[in-house]
């Protein structure tokens, strides 16, 4: 290389080598099922404490794997009513609702032009197998507004086969901004309240602008709200991870 | 409250009684107390000694236990008497008994007659003047007065209630804890009394029950938990239908 001024350059050492442990990336990835941390209120701890012993006690007889919100799921029922005595329904899974055993999730799909969503509890005897079809995690919590999108964002196919994954990866998160049916809709998803970024809104600027002004930006600060829950969750999943061992 | 499934997949909603260091504190006998059989007082919940007058207290120290949040009364027949300061446990009671549940409600205060009463009050349009929620008439013309026992606003809740015939589904004998069918009067974590029903339809109900108590230090030795017939216990696979 051509050295312009006369000068000693200061000697450079060579950047250090970055070493990614992947064994503790692996360690440090871990899932707790929401229904485990215990909501805020009076009851005594004890009741929670019952109640996860006998949530361990099914997981270990029966696999609930990890899902979110967003993912694909194929649910099979013993139904006393069908002909082979099973039931099974495929869809995305909407919401998560409920803490302890009475835990459930909403799975939406439509089936010849009729949207079906069936309520499942997670802790049901009579499911007899919970499969993931498909991972990916979505931009909001909560995906009711598919009730207002147009069909073709909620329909899945029934005999799917699932996709293969690698572990220890991260779940993806699928920035899809949907498009919706035109107003009106079930619930006003455009109000700051339900804080939706997954909805593409073809709303004019000005019905946007009105829409804010339902925000509470007071809401982020208030101190009575906060709820945190690390050192309980911490505790929860040792108390799990020991019970599901054993 | 929590769910309970049984064996063919229906879910029953359930409550958690905890029995919290229960004691039997004093025998009253049948002339002493003028009623049919004789009484037994039993107290609940431990609190502190102080701030209480000698003779309050005095009951619990001739029993030998300390003072109890809530003491009540139990008819007992003469068989079944217990010596004073003997501790009483949940394993008292057995799954597929059937249980009567007393409790103070939940005090709302001073309400009016719909909420109270359930009355329809009037519309809310149509020329209503300032009447929406109010009682209308209370009583006729004939009449000339206003009987008593007429149902106006008042302090509503906060009085002992029972719940009756409430299915007996599981007990904790490690943590004494009572799952009783359904939903039971008062807040969470209030005191409750619990009792043997007396509905004619239970009568023949308890199979060997423990009588008269279950007494810990003695030799049967019960497992942690004890399940009702139908119950779906989490050890068993999931159900299926043949």
């Amino acid at each position: 290389r051509a050295i312009s001024d006369g000068k000693p350059e200061k000697f450079q050492p060579p950047p250090k080598p970055v070493i990614i442990d992947k064994q503790k990336q692996r360690e440090e990835r871990r899932f707790l099922s929401p229904e485990f941390i215990p909501p805020r209120g009076r009851t005594d701890p004890l009741k929670f404490y019952i109640e996860r012993k006998d949530m361990i006690q099914r997981r270990r007889v029966f696999n609930i794997p990890e899902f979110y919100v967003g993912h694909i799921l194929a649910v099979t029922t013993a139904d006393p009513y069908a002909n082979e005595k099973t039931n099974r329904f495929v869809g995305i899974c909407i919401q998560r609702g409920g803490k302890g055993l009475g835990a459930t999730f909403v799975l939406r799909n439509v089936i010849e032009d009729q949207g079906v969503e069936i309520c499942y509890e997670l802790y049901n005897p009579r499911i007899q197998a919970i499969e993931v079809l498909k991972l990916e995690k979505r931009l909001d919590d909560n995906l009711m507004y598919l009730r207002d999108a147009l069909p073709e964002y909620s329909t899945f196919d029934v005999n799917m086969k699932p996709v293969s994954r690698l572990e220890h990866e991260e779940v993806p998160v699928n920035k899809l901004q949907v498009r919706m049916k035109p107003k009106p809709w079930s619930k006003r998803w455009e109000r700051p309240k339900y804080n939706i970024k997954g909805i593409k809104f073809e709303l004019p600027e000005s019905k946007m602008k009105a829409a804010q002004k339902w925000s509470q930006p007071w809401l982020e600060f208030d101190m009575m709200r906060e709820y945190d829950t690390s050192k309980l969750e911490d505790k929860i999943w040792k108390e799990v991870s020991d019970g599901l061992k054993k | 409250m929590m769910p309970i499934w049984t064996k063919s997949g229906k879910k029953h909603a359930v409550t958690l009684l905890k029995v919290q260091d229960c004691h039997v504190l004093k025998y009253i006998s049948k002339e002493e107390s003028g009623g049919k059989t004789s009484k037994l007082l039993v107290g609940g919940k431990n609190v502190s000694p102080f701030f209480k007058s000698e003779s309050a207290v005095e009951i619990f120290k001739e029993a030998g236990v300390p003072r109890k949040q809530k003491v009540s009364m139990f008819n007992v027949t003469d068989d079944a008497i217990i010596k004073p300061g003997t501790p009483l446990y949940a394993a008292h009671f057995r799954p597929g008994q059937f249980v009567d549940v007393t409790a103070k409600t939940i005090g709302k205060g001073f309400q009016g007659v719909m909420k109270r009463w359930g009355f329809k009050g009037q519309p809310a349009s149509h020329g209503q003047t300032k009447t929406h929620r109010r009682p209308g008439a209370i009583s006729t013309n004939k009449a000339g007065k206003v009987y008593r026992g007429k149902k106006m606003p008042g302090k509503m809740g906060n009085i002992y209630r029972t719940s009756y015939g409430l299915k007996v589904w599981r007990i904790n004998t490690k943590h004494d804890i009572i799952y009783v069918n359904g939903s039971v009067p008062g807040h969470t974590n209030c005191l409750v009394k619990v009792k043997d029903s007396i509905l004619p339809t239970y009568k023949d109900c308890n199979k060997n029950p423990p009588f008269p108590t279950f007494f810990a230090d003695g030799d049967e030795k019960l497992p942690e938990d004890l399940y009702d017939e139908e119950i779906f216990q989490f050890t068993d696979p999931s159900v299926t239908y043949a």
